[in-house]
């Protein structure tokens, strides 16, 4: 496989002061075009971090020490947020204007990047909620965030975030705000949209569940540090460390052993 | 007490929204048995999360009925209201929203035991430290600040609230949907041996079918403010009957079965 992007000792702090653990430290990592890699970790695992800095997203005190190379047509150029790479947050009203209709915020991503006039970009933005299946693309073209659903914010997110056709598309806990039902419908729709456009994934998630149903690779992390990484196969049915072991475990499927003893009597 | 120590029904209530008037509730009628635990499971909207507001009266509903401990708890009002407060109690998702995040521990500990007259002044520091140690945390985290813990000690705090006032019933409003994985087993442990010692019943609101059928006993499940299906927990999610439930149920993530290792 080629490689769409190569990360060597990335270390990165949000404290300048040493003796604070930095947010991520010494990471190491490849990913292949066309792949869907799986990030995950719990909290304080520099898991939004390493999704950040792939996007050059992080906040200007952040101090980024190693590399992240790219092979990408770029003439040397670092890749642009919006163009080369689409993020999807965890909450889309963070990153939709309220006060914009939603033809207008995809619109302009077009606009922006792909150079295209008003008309047109208006055209392609109906396209594009119509990939996303939105219902009554019209409608929803006119409509404002806050009168659709969460789910449906999320789609609109989508649309934005592929409106420039990227290489690379990021979901940052994209679903983790949304029901269970909500949460399948979205996963199913970026694997989609993924596997249509030819993008690389690089999915974000504390749902190691989750995460192995649509990733073929995975990665696990944990105070910043990369635990390890391999075949989402190999990962969940042989981890090598007993952190992720410990991962597996504590996940509560359907078929795991009830917590609930349900032997002594209850006590009146 | 002879039957359930909770019973709703024919619950209401509705919302007007744009203009229409939406059922976050539609007559509900449920049960809960002393110690045991009912859980609420739906997707968003469903109304799960308004039944448990309209069980802990922050809201009144538009029509139906609630007996708590034998007594119509909804025509309480005033002190008898406030007495009998003490016996059910709640804990939400978030805990940082739910306490001042500059009081200290044992501030937010010391309050209902202050509020409901369940301890001298001079004994509580010693009940606030039974409370910690109850809950699994050092009596040194008295003196920090709620917002200096973490948010597996803050859930740990808001269930030693909780139980201050010996509630019979506690209602767990996403109580560990916020918390990472290897936090939240460990909360559940402690909500199960809580139940287990003290006898406390459980309304349990969650939108994740796994959480709910390893700890509920009984479930009821939601869709559009009405309950769809409800029975044993481990029957229901393993055979559901109702469209929702299986919407449910076919959307919860599942890892390859030989990733679990026997234990």
């Amino acid at each position: 496989m080629n490689p769409l992007l190569s990360i060597r000792d990335l270390t990165v702090r949000y404290d300048s002061r040493h003796d604070k653990a930095p947010a991520l430290r010494s990471a190491s990592l490849d990913v292949s075009v066309g792949e869907r890699l799986a990030i995950i970790g719990e909290s304080g695992s520099g898991k939004s971090t390493l999704a950040l800095a792939i996007a050059g997203l992080l906040p200007r005190p952040a101090r980024i020490q190693g590399s992240i190379d790219w092979f990408l047509p770029l003439d040397g150029k670092a890749p642009l947020g919006g163009r080369d790479i689409g993020f999807v947050f965890q909450d889309p009203s963070g990153s939709l204007d309220p006060v914009m209709s939603i033809g207008k915020q995809i619109g302009e991503v077009i606009r922006t990047h792909l150079g295209l006039g008003r008309r047109a970009a208006r055209a392609r933005a109906a396209e594009l909620i119509e990939r996303v299946r939105l219902p009554d693309p019209r409608a929803v073209l006119n409509a404002y965030p806050h009168q659709l659903s969460g789910g449906q914010r999320q789609r609109v997110a989508i649309a934005a975030a592929i409106a420039a056709g990227p290489k690379l598309l990021i979901a940052d806990e994209a679903t983790s705000a949304l029901d269970t039902i909500v949460q399948a419908e979205i996963v199913t729709l970026i694997r989609q949209l993924v596997a249509e456009d030819g993008m690389t994934l690089i999915f974000i998630s504390h749902d190691i569940a989750l995460a192995a149903e649509l990733a073929q690779r995975v990665a696990v992390f944990r105070h910043g540090e990369l635990v390890e990484v391999g075949e989402t196969a190999d990962i969940v049915t042989k981890p090598r460390t007993a952190y992720t072991r410990s991962l597996l475990d504590a996940h509560l499927g359907l078929d795991a052993a009830p917590l609930l003893d349900l032997t002594p009597p209850v006590p009146a | 007490m002879n039957g359930p120590l909770l019973a709703v029904s024919g619950l209401s209530k509705h919302y007007r929204r744009a203009g229409k008037m939406v059922a976050a509730a539609d007559d509900v009628a449920f049960d809960i048995q002393p110690g045991q635990t009912l859980a609420l499971a739906g997707p968003s909207g469903s109304g799960k999360s308004t039944i448990a507001r309209l069980v802990l009266r922050l809201i009144e509903p538009d029509a139906g009925n609630i007996r708590f401990e034998d007594a119509d708890f909804l025509a309480l009002g005033g002190a008898a209201l406030r007495a009998r407060r003490a016996r059910l109690q709640m804990v939400f998702q978030d805990p940082l929203a739910a306490f001042n995040p500059r009081a200290t521990v044992a501030r937010v500990l010391d309050d209902p035991l202050r509020i409901h007259g369940i301890a001298e002044r001079s004994e509580r520091p010693r009940r606030i430290a039974a409370l910690l140690e109850r809950v699994g945390l050092p009596t040194e985290l008295a003196q920090r600040a709620i917002h200096e813990i973490s948010g597996g000690q803050r859930q740990r705090v808001a269930i030693a609230r909780a139980i201050a006032t010996k509630p019979s019933l506690i209602v767990l409003d996403e109580a560990v949907s916020a918390l990472d994985v290897s936090v939240r087993g460990k909360i559940l442990e402690l909500l199960l041996d809580l139940q287990r010692e003290e006898g406390i019943a459980y309304l349990f609101i969650s939108h994740d079918l796994g959480v709910v059928r390893a700890i509920a006993h009984r479930v009821a499940i939601l869709d559009g403010g009405r309950i769809a299906e409800s029975g044993d927990a481990r029957a229901v999610i393993d055979v559901p009957r109702s469209a929702i439930g299986k919407a449910l149920v076919a959307a919860a993530p599942k890892l390859p079965a030989p990733a679990r290792t026997a234990s």
